[in-house]
């Protein structure tokens, strides 16, 4: 077992990835018959950009060697998932009916992932803290 | 340290043990918590099912059969909508055996863009309904005016709220309680408003296939057979004397949803049943294994003066913690996992689906606990049976 891997942003990491690439797959937004956006679809985009910069922010904070900038990195990180929490119905407005596919899939899932990341970061933040003191 | 602190400190001292047993309790926790709160949802969507169809028999058209399929009309609320002569109601009332019959229309309105789905708008009789009315009642006791709707849970817009419908600003008068089914998803209205809204619709340029004055048209008359009257029999006579209708006995619909309802029963408690044998399977060896593990370390605890009742007790108390902690992980992670995506469930299993109240729910979730902690315990009595019939002195001495 690798002594300086910190779990924390590992697991932080694969959940990102995998808020990446649903948001583009399996957590699309709602289909557009006539080719126009609607809210979703943004909301949905940004959910995309988000995700890579989650990985970016993990990625960044696997190899650091210092435990503190590592901290610096996960508490960035912890920030960014919560923000993440608010975006789908919060800052950016989704669909109407609760049964289209962004209320019924895409934004629990989204809100799940980003618990889960903030959950990982925190774990990450305190593995990292303790090795620091 | 006091020797009661003594089974916090073995679990906190080996923490990546302590989480795998913690994982493997929090599993056992989320399948029966998860599985029984969605058999029970589905339990409760199709007594309210049963309590909201209300009538014995639907006539609609025959053409209805072909265009809409009635049942997902009403479990998954597909839109639809199908015209006969008002005429047919008259007929149906003069059939031997028919108690009540209330007629009702159909409208689905436009998709307009991402944000606006098509919704099925339901014009009632509210002089002779015996259906929907009842359960209006429950959250608006005036008469609905021209133009006033009701909406049902699943339509995103709040009491004061209008919702415009092919150009006609409706205003919400009411919220209706969720039923679990496609009736959540309707907008339910007077005939006089409904009746404006196929002239709106004409005017506009859709062809509802409706030829005439919209007044002489009805979509389905909602039968209620007299007590002692057979419903088949009826229904064959409404086949007979009303031509160019269908019957629909909501019966068949119930015991067909009730069949589906069994048989998704019957999967996930074997579902359950496998998780909890495989489970407690696990933790047996892992306690074992653990037992074994630790051998020399009960050993030191007995050559110190620690009794066989109280080496015992402190495994009991470690698998106590531990059921508690996974029983409390997985019943969170369950609730978590079914509450949020339970729209999606709903649509997936395409059936009535109703949430059980909060009551029900914490009972389920105390007894979920309680069975958890009760297992995780059961699996750890052999091992701590066999630890405190070992003699300390001969594991020291063999270093095991």
């Amino acid at each position: 077992m690798n002594k300086r891997m910190n779990w924390g942003a590992c697991a932080a990491l694969i959940f990102s990835l995998i808020l990446t690439v649903g948001s583009r797959t399996f957590l699309g937004a709602c289909a557009h018959e006539d080719g126009s956006f609607g809210a979703c679809h943004w909301a949905n985009q940004a959910m995309f950009g988000l995700g890579i910069l989650l990985s970016a922010q993990s990625l960044a904070a696997l190899p650091a060697r210092d435990e503190r900038i590592r901290m610096g990195l996960l508490i960035a990180e912890a920030m960014t998932a919560v923000l993440g929490m608010f975006i789908p119905g919060t800052l950016i407005s989704l669909c109407k009916m609760p049964s289209m596919v962004c209320l019924s899939t895409m934004k629990p899932a989204m809100l799940i992932l980003c618990a889960v990341i903030l959950l990982a970061t925190l774990a990450g933040i305190l593995q990292a803290r303790k090795r620091a003191k | 340290m006091k020797i009661s602190q003594l089974p916090v400190r073995n679990l906190t001292r080996k923490p990546g043990r302590t989480l795998a047993l913690i994982c493997l309790t929090a599993l056992l926790a989320l399948s029966v918590f998860g599985g029984s709160v969605v058999v029970l949802s589905l339990r409760s969507g199709l007594n309210s099912l049963e309590n909201r169809l209300g009538a014995d028999i639907i006539v609609v058209p025959s053409s209805a059969k072909s265009q809409t399929n009635l049942k997902q009309m009403l479990l998954q609320g597909t839109t639809g909508y199908f015209y006969m002569d008002r005429s047919k109601l008259d007929k149906v009332i003069a059939t031997d055996g028919v108690e009540k019959a209330s007629p009702q229309l159909f409208l689905a309105s436009l998709r307009a863009s991402c944000c606006t789905m098509p919704i099925q708008v339901i014009g009632i009789d509210q002089e002779t309904d015996f259906t929907v009315e009842p359960w209006i009642e429950e959250s608006y006791t005036r008469k609905l005016e021209l133009r006033d709707i009701v909406v049902g849970s699943q339509v995103n817009a709040g009491i004061g709220e209008s919702l415009r419908i092919y150009g006609v600003n409706c205003p919400v008068v009411a919220r209706l309680a969720s039923t679990g089914t496609g009736l959540d998803t309707a907008v339910y209205t007077g005939m006089d408003t409904l009746r404006l809204l196929l002239d709106a619709a004409r005017d506009l340029g859709h062809d509802l296939k409706i030829s005439g004055d919209s007044a002489d048209v009805i979509s389905a008359v909602y039968v209620k057979v007299k007590d002692g009257c057979s419903v088949e029999r009826v229904a064959d006579d409404l086949a007979v004397h009303v031509s160019k209708t269908e019957t629909v006995q909501t019966k068949g619909m119930i015991t067909g949803v009730a069949d589906s309802l069994a048989g998704i029963s019957s999967t996930v408690t074997a579902l359950i049943a496998a998780v909890w044998v495989l489970a407690f399977t696990l933790l047996i060896i892992v306690f074992a294994m653990m037992a074994r593990e630790r051998s020399r370390e009960f050993a030191v605890l007995r050559v110190i003066g620690m009794s066989r009742s109280g080496l015992a007790g402190m495994i009991r108390k470690e698998s106590l913690m531990i059921g508690l902690a996974g029983g409390l992980a997985g019943i969170a992670l369950g609730a978590v996992l079914v509450f949020s995506f339970s729209t999606l469930i709903e649509q997936k299993l395409a059936l009535p689906y109703l949430t059980p109240s909060a009551g029900t729910l914490a009972l389920l979730a105390g007894l979920t606990l309680l069975g958890t902690t009760a297992v995780a315990m059961l699996a750890s009595a052999r091992a701590a049976g066999r630890l405190s019939r070992t003699d300390p002195g001969t594991v020291l001495r063999e270093g095991n």
